[in-house]
């Protein structure tokens, strides 16, 4: 009985644990940065939705394409950020570029 | 019920020893660990020791070494030249794809086609400003870095022919690398079995190719006796 249920224990184990793979892709987040704190960024996309991005030590910060310390980012800047995870809000930024304000929506 | 409850009180428990529970505890962490090198590590983070990654398919979803784009090769007949001196015949006809899309600030946006080795493309695109553009190539079940550039620059336009150097996906890649709002406008024929589409938020599109009976024929140009 003992033995039966942990074989089942463990194949539930696995089964859920399956479900938690995916597939990894690469997203560009185009925004508003609206929070920053030290290891994640708020950014309030051109659509209207915000998404949260995780930052870690590798994580680039740029800006007229030369390194700036993450203390530069401030609440209102515009960003581009390289992503790369399972959706956009469960993504780890590979490199976030401060760039001149962006028009609210499509040109 | 209450004879029943007090039996059970009374009934001595099995309580596994010490060295019973050492004993579970590192098979336990054997199991974990094994699952970890064998499954996670390869399949979240691409690190891949004992190889179980590339047999099970799990390296894939890594994304590190992954199949460029994940696209499988089309199924049917390849479209591959059969070179007879200066021209080469096809077992199918050309197809045919136009479009005009737009990039807003900063965004990106890949367009890619299925050919097979030596099978041949024209192509024209043009842009109401600068792009940053990479024409490039990814094998058929290569990792992404095989994949292969034939012209990395700034440009407004490009028109040519392309032969594939090997069987894969090939096709642009343009950036937007300004605050305006860019119309990109390109065209291709060729030997292609399919056409993708790749955005810059992550997401990916089949495109639909046109056979020729597609494009009209105008009444100016038909021919009457």
């Amino acid at each position: 009985m003992m033995r039966r249920t942990t074989t089942l224990a463990l194949a539930m184990m696995l089964v859920i644990g399956a479900t938690q793979l995916s597939a990894h892709d690469n997203f560009r987040i185009i925004g508003t940065l609206m929070k920053h704190e030290s290891s994640k960024i708020d950014v309030k996309k051109r659509e209207g939705n915000t998404v949260t991005i995780m930052l870690d030590k590798q994580t680039q910060i740029t800006r007229d394409k030369k390194k700036v310390a993450a203390s530069e980012l401030r609440a209102g800047q515009s960003l581009v950020v390289d992503a790369y995870g399972d959706t956009e809000d469960d993504s780890l930024a590979i490199e976030i570029r401060i760039v001149p304000p962006i028009q609210a929506g499509r040109n | 019920m209450a004879v029943q409850a007090s039996q059970a009180a009374s009934t001595p428990q099995h309580v596994p020893s010490a060295r019973t529970l050492v004993k579970a505890s590192v098979v336990a962490l054997a199991v974990a660990g094994l699952l970890l090198v064998t499954i996670v590590f390869p399949a979240e983070y691409g690190i891949d020791p004992l190889g179980t990654g590339e047999a099970l398919g799990l390296s894939a979803l890594s994304g590190v070494g992954a199949v460029a784009e994940s696209i499988p090769p089309p199924q049917g007949t390849k479209l591959a030249p059969v070179p007879e001196g200066p021209y080469a015949l096809y077992p199918a006809e050309y197809k045919y794809d136009a479009r005009e899309f737009t990039l807003g600030p900063y965004e990106y946006v890949e367009f890619k086609y299925h050919l097979e080795q030596g099978a041949t493309m024209l192509f024209s695109w043009a842009a109401d400003g600068d792009v940053m553009h990479d024409f490039h190539g990814d094998p058929d079940g290569a990792p992404s870095s095989a994949a292969q550039s034939y012209d990395t620059r700034v440009r407004r336009r490009a028109d040519g022919t392309f032969s594939a150097p090997f069987s894969g996906i090939h096709g642009w890649y343009w950036e937007n690398p300004g605050g305006e709002t860019i119309t990109v406008r390109m065209t291709t024929a060729g030997f292609y079995a399919s056409a993708h589409e790749f955005r810059f938020d992550g997401t990916r599109y089949p495109r639909t190719v046109r056979a020729l009976d597609t494009i009209p024929v105008t009444d100016e140009e038909k021919e009457t006796p």
